[in-house]
């Protein structure tokens, strides 16, 4: 094992490197690109035995990927934002061959106007694919969950593809310490892939992702991709018992953080769930109750560890770091779809912020939390909430000047 | 924690220096973070890089507002609108620049409150590399303003200038370069106080009509009345008694910057050179000078 600094980028390539891919189809896109490239320079000096092409296009990426998984070898690929979009249609493709493709998204925020910093619409637009998503808050965190996701793709009980998420920025061009285990040890938690039910061989032709028509057989291949994403669930909690017993480190599904006695909770996810646990340390020396739930697996949703963790809290805020246009925030819609059907539900608040990269200050954070107890004080639930500043405001007013728009007068918002 | 935040232009290496920083620290046993933030890959660009170290595992990511030790590598950065570089850094911390001139010249110059180091890093490249490059020089001075070892400096710019490079020579001459700059500091103490920046009070956000809110721009550009040509290094200079009006220069510049005067003699618009001195290069005669840009205000 050695200990290095390595980038969230870099953090994924030596992932994809320990677990002895086959194959790499790619398209480079900021700020995913490092992943590749890492790849490519491996591949070319001899240390990573695998196939690398370069394609036209993001949607040809995950064809050619999905394909080759589909002739029973072990398969990356890596993108971000307009990539994963442009190559939309085939991740659902993908999903319903059944194949163990493992793929990492770098968020970046959505086209229009175009970004290169972070937040989570891209990804969560995938969320109904069929790919299982696992997002990281650390780099260290991304190295891992793309072995364990291998281990997930592979089993036989799932035979669907795996998203890694991570930051953009925050996350991808970030270094911090990264232990990078040895390849003896991966090979003991990830064996060589053999496939039963997807391969090539000349003597045994077989047709996959075969048309149907009659809507019996397609409900029929649809449900059975939900019933396996759900199934995993239990393999997920058996390949990460056995992931921290062979590296010393685990990953639940969520990921709690001062929770256990915790009133006031805090939910998010990805790596500016760091910045939340500070805020969480800086409330409780406050003396306030305050806590942090991390949600690492977002498909499939793990609606009962999810109810378990939030039971008899007063109070739960969700900060989105995404806009589902017309709706609000998307996962305080699944967390309150989860939470629904119990007895003891806290308050549920939903905040909006860091869209686009945007920085969450420390006193947004404390407008959280104050949110919160006024909400369990009063017993009223406030609207959704933008985090935004009056200086960012003032900022933006000054930009619409330049460009030659009217302006709009100032008002704060109070807790 | 001591958070450090760099100043540089795109190419001169400030991402380089915050890594050497952050990969000096981690040899020291230190939690370390480092992260550069620019916008789309451009020569010249002003970009920021940031390293964080710390005893305690590191709860915080991203730009750092109130930084403790500012590294300003390009001095015109202090005059441009969208860098900033002194925003936020605090009373007691520390600010270096690259500069030709002493600190109380640039303290009164640029108006600055902290302590303040200068030293030209710059000319230290051209002489110990031929060029200026300056991200394992930067990272020498950073790693001495934050109190760090010369071993680890050395040991840290051997791995992070082998990433860029295989050649031996290269990599050992950034290790000198890099080493003479960390010793050519005087070691300064430094008040580390925490964070205190929370951000200003949370905005409700108004509707406004997308005639306001569409992300379009209504008036005409303004591209000219920004001055591209002050980050040179070097600036060409004419002499007219050995200029033969062959215009090759004129042909050559890549940026259009050269125009013919009255009598028909090159020159260039100082404003938007770039000093990349391809007029020099090319010229058959030879009458085009290198000249070292020190900034004199």
């Amino acid at each position: 094992m050695t200990r290095e600094m390595l980038t969230g980028n870099a953090a994924a390539a030596w992932g994809v490197r320990l677990a002895e891919v086959d194959y790499v189809p790619a398209y480079p896109i900021t700020p995913q690109t490092e992943i590749i490239e890492t790849l490519a320079k491996w591949i070319s000096d001899g240390v990573l035995d695998a196939g690398f092409v370069t394609v036209d296009s993001e949607h040809s990426m995950i064809t050619a990927a999905g394909a080759a998984s589909a002739t029973g070898v072990r398969v990356f690929t890596a993108t971000s934002s307009q990539g994963l979009l442009y190559g939309f249609e085939m991740l659902y493709s993908v999903a319903g061959w059944r194949v163990p493709l493992v793929m990492v998204n770098v968020s970046r925020g959505l086209s229009s106007p175009i970004t290169l910093e972070p937040d989570h619409n891209d990804i969560l637009a995938a969320r109904d694919s069929g790919f299982l998503q696992i997002h990281c808050e650390t780099c260290q965190e991304v190295l891992d969950s793309i072995l364990m996701a291998y281990r997930l793709a592979e089993d036989e009980r799932i035979l669907l593809p795996v998203l890694v998420n991570m930051d953009g920025f925050h996350l991808s061009f970030t270094r911090e310490p990264v232990e990078i285990p040895e390849i003896e040890l991966v090979r003991k938690f990830l064996p060589a892939y053999h496939s039963k039910h997807a391969f090539f061989k000349a003597t045994q032709p077989m047709a996959q992702g075969v048309a149907v028509l009659g809507g019996h057989a397609y409900s029929y291949f649809k449900y059975q991709m939900h019933l396996a994403s759900i199934k995993s669930l239990e393999v997920y909690k058996e390949v990460s018992d056995e992931f921290k017993e062979v590296f010393g480190r685990s990953y639940n599904t969520i990921e709690g953080y001062m929770l256990d006695n915790a009133e006031y909770v805090l939910v998010m996810t990805n790596s500016f769930s760091t910045l939340g646990k500070e805020a969480v340390k800086k409330a409780r020396v406050k003396g306030i109750k305050a806590g942090l739930l991390r949600i690492r697996l977002i498909r499939p949703f793990p609606d009962m560890d999810i109810v378990k963790a939030l039971n008899g809290k007063k109070a739960v805020a969700v900060l989105d770091q995404n806009i589902s246009v017309g709706k609000g925030g998307i996962v305080y819609s699944e967390i309150a779809s989860a939470l629904y059907n119990e007895r003891e539900n806290p308050l549920l608040l939903s905040f909006v912020g860091g869209l686009g990269g945007k920085n969450i200050n420390p006193g947004e954070f404390e407008f959280v939390f104050d949110s919160m107890i006024k909400a369990v004080d009063t017993g009223k639930i406030p609207a959704p909430q933008l985090l935004y500043t009056e200086t960012e405001w003032k900022e933006m007013e000054n930009l619409k000047k330049i460009a030659g728009k009217q302006t709009t007068v100032i008002k704060t918002a109070s807790v | 924690m001591l958070r450090l935040r760099f100043h540089g232009r795109g190419g001169q290496g400030a991402k380089v220096a915050s890594r050497v920083l952050g990969t000096a620290a981690f040899f020291e046993g230190y939690y370390a973070q480092d992260f550069p933030l620019y916008g789309a890959e451009r020569r010249g660009a002003p970009i920021a890089a940031f390293t964080r170290i710390s005893r305690e595992p590191i709860l915080e990511r991203g730009v750092i507002a109130e930084p403790d030790i500012v590294i300003v590598m390009d001095e015109t950065l202090l005059d441009d609108p969208m860098a900033h570089p002194l925003s936020g850094l605090r009373e007691s911390g520390i600010v270096f620049i690259n500069t030709t001139h002493n600190p109380v010249e640039a303290k009164t110059r640029y108006k600055v409150t902290a302590q303040i180091i200068t030293l030209d890093i710059t000319k230290i490249g051209l002489d110990m590399l031929g060029k200026p490059v300056l991200s394992a020089l930067a990272g020498g001075v950073a790693s001495r303003i934050a109190g760090l070892k010369g071993d680890t400096l050395k040991k840290a710019v051997e791995k992070e200038v082998s990433e860029i490079t295989t050649e031996r020579e290269i990599i050992l001459k950034n290790m000198e370069a890099s080493l003479y700059c960390f010793n050519a500091i005087q070691l300064m103490e430094i008040k580390i106080t925490e964070a205190a920046y929370k951000g200003s009070p949370i905005f409700t956000m108004p509707f406004e009509a997308a005639v306001i809110s569409s992300p379009t721009i209504n008036t005409t550009t303004n591209t000219t009345m920004r001055k591209t040509g002050n980050w040179r290094v070097f600036k060409p200079v004419w002499d007219y008694d050995i200029c033969t009006k062959c215009m090759t220069c004129f042909v050559r510049c890549p940026d259009g910057c050269i125009a013919i005067n009255e009598d028909g003699f090159p020159y260039t618009d100082y404003d938007n050179c770039k000093g990349c001195m391809i007029c020099a290069e090319e010229c058959p005669v030879k009458a085009i000078e290198r000249v070292r840009e020190v900034h004199a205000w």
